[in-house]
């Protein structure tokens, strides 16, 4: 897996960090069960602080997303396939979104756009196989 | 003049060549300890001052060659060679800085940065899927010790009460173990010190370009594995130098002739011309190696503007960094991250080493 951070950018790089391998986890290249470098090896190929590393592992442990472990080291806890999320975490998740589309649509962005947006961004999301055809039949009509 | 003279004084042209080279092995995308992006790599002013320098040191080198070989002849002195060896670097790295300091205001007055988008990316299957260290490249230098351990220890009943050892020429010394086994401390500080450098080399993080992460991380994987059996072979043929010392020290054989410290010196000259040819062939980090794979992901970002950790373009510091060796700026190989206290602890481990067999040797009346 490629993990790519812009140090000087105005995300946080554990933001960032956690962002990259959010995203890899969604497209499939780091499934559930898959390891990841240490804190303290992830720090020295990126050349930052071991605490940013340790920041960004920390919210991805919250979220359920990472095992971390002593010998284990650090381990994709779930992905696509792993079931449904908490229904806590589901909506917690339809309050961000519902600012993030706010945003685009304060910002005078078509709904149009939108929804192709949202369609253009999941086109590489490695949902199962039953949930995307799911999605595609409600995807034909925005 | 004498054979160890001659090969004192091969090191300035040696030395020379080698300094006149480095702008070839190092990246295009760092040009005299200055990080440049890819599209201004072939900037005029970057063309112009790589040939001003290869024209300058060229020239430095001829005369300090020229120079070391009147005080072979002339004087026959050591010291004076060493005078010239250190002329040599300190006069090249001053065209070094001349290239330099032209190429960071040709850098900041047309702002090659502004705009671009500054990444780093590293590529997680160096840690989840790392390299091996070829351990069985590192025995033959192994062997090596423990022939010279045997040979000495079933040789030192028999040795006189004083014995002639040493590298810089005959000096008669007492009998004892130290003495005696001086050449196998040697082998084992230069086994010990670059196999635990390799070690810390191959935990570091990998040399890889922000633009084509996963095929210069391939590029890295192939020139980390070339560099260190060529490093391994470089150190058994160095323990091979001390073993024939120490034969003749033992009196085990007789070479009339040679000195010391050619018999020292000539393995190691046939190891540093291999090292030299195989990393001159790859480049700094494999940037010259075949690593293109169909299919491999590329990055959008370009590389990070990361001058302000570098000093002189040649010491990293950066305090934030918990990597112990990064790859060196200039040339080939890896330097220190000085602004990492683990660093200056190994620094102080390789000072204090040979050191401390010093002082054991000096107690022991060497």
């Amino acid at each position: 897996m490629l993990l790519s951070i812009e140090p000087d950018g105005p995300v946080p790089i554990y933001q960032q960090i956690r962002d990259r391998i959010v995203e890899a986890i969604a497209l499939g290249r780091q499934p559930a069960g898959s390891p990841l470098p240490s804190t303290r090896q992830l720090a020295v190929d990126l050349g930052v602080n071991f605490h940013t590393v340790n920041k960004g592992y920390d919210l991805l442990r919250q979220e359920g997303l990472l095992r971390l472990g002593r010998k284990s080291g650090a381990v994709v806890r779930r992905d696509a396939n792993s079931g449904p999320p908490d229904p806590g975490w589901a909506l917690d998740w339809t309050g961000r979104l519902g600012t993030l589309l706010a945003e685009a649509a304060a910002q005078g962005m078509p709904a149009t756009d939108i929804v192709r947006g949202c369609q253009a961004a999941m086109a590489d999301f490695a949902f199962p196989a039953a949930s995307q055809e799911a999605g595609n039949g409600s995807g034909s009509s925005p | 003049m004498s054979a160890g003279m001659v090969a004192v004084g091969l090191t300035v042209p040696v030395i020379g060549a080698l300094m006149c080279a480095a702008p070839a092995a190092t990246r295009p995308t760092v040009q005299f300890g200055v990080r440049v992006p890819r599209e201004h790599a072939a900037a005029p002013v970057i063309r112009r001052e790589r040939r001003a320098y290869y024209w300058r040191t060229a020239a430095i080198g001829a005369c300090c060659t020229a120079a070391a070989a009147v005080a072979m002849q002339g004087y026959g002195s050591w010291w004076l060679i060493t005078i010239i060896r250190m002329l040599l670097v300190a006069a090249d790295l001053g065209c070094f800085w001349v290239a330099r300091r032209k190429i960071v205001a040709a850098k900041n007055a047309n702002e090659w940065f502004a705009g671009l988008r500054q990444t780093i990316v590293t590529d997680t299957s160096w840690r989840t899927d790392p390299p091996c260290f070829p351990v069985r490249w590192l025995i033959p230098a192994l062997a090596v010790v423990a022939a010279t351990a045997t040979a000495g220890a079933l040789r030192y009943p028999a040795l006189p009460a004083h014995i002639a050892i040493g590298l810089s020429g005959p000096g008669h010394r007492p009998k004892s173990v130290v003495s005696a086994f001086s050449m196998v401390g040697g082998q084992l500080y230069v086994t010990i010190l670059w196999t635990g450098l390799l070690v810390i080399i191959y935990r570091s993080r990998p040399d890889i370009e922000a633009a084509d992460p996963a095929a210069s991380t391939l590029r890295y994987r192939r020139f980390l594995a070339t560099y260190t059996r060529a490093l391994l072979t470089l150190i058994a043929l160095v323990d091979v130098g001390l073993l024939l010392v120490a034969l003749r020290d033992w009196q085990l054989v007789r070479l009339p002739g040679i000195s010391s410290a050619v018999l020292a010196m000539l393995p190691f000259a046939a190891g540093v011309l291999l090292l030299a040819a195989v990393t001159i062939r790859a480049g700094q980090g494999g940037w010259r190696l075949n690593g293109n794979v169909r299919g491999l992901a590329k990055a959008a970002g370009a590389e990070r503007d990361d001058d302000r950790f570098w000093k002189g373009g040649l010491l990293y510091v950066n305090r934030d960094d918990p990597g112990i060796m990064v790859g060196a700026r200039f040339g080939i190989g890896w330097t220190f991250n000085f602004g990492n206290p683990t660093a200056w602890l190994v620094i102080a481990g390789i000072v204090a080493a040979p050191a401390g067999l010093a002082a054991i040797g000096a107690a022991a009346g060497m």
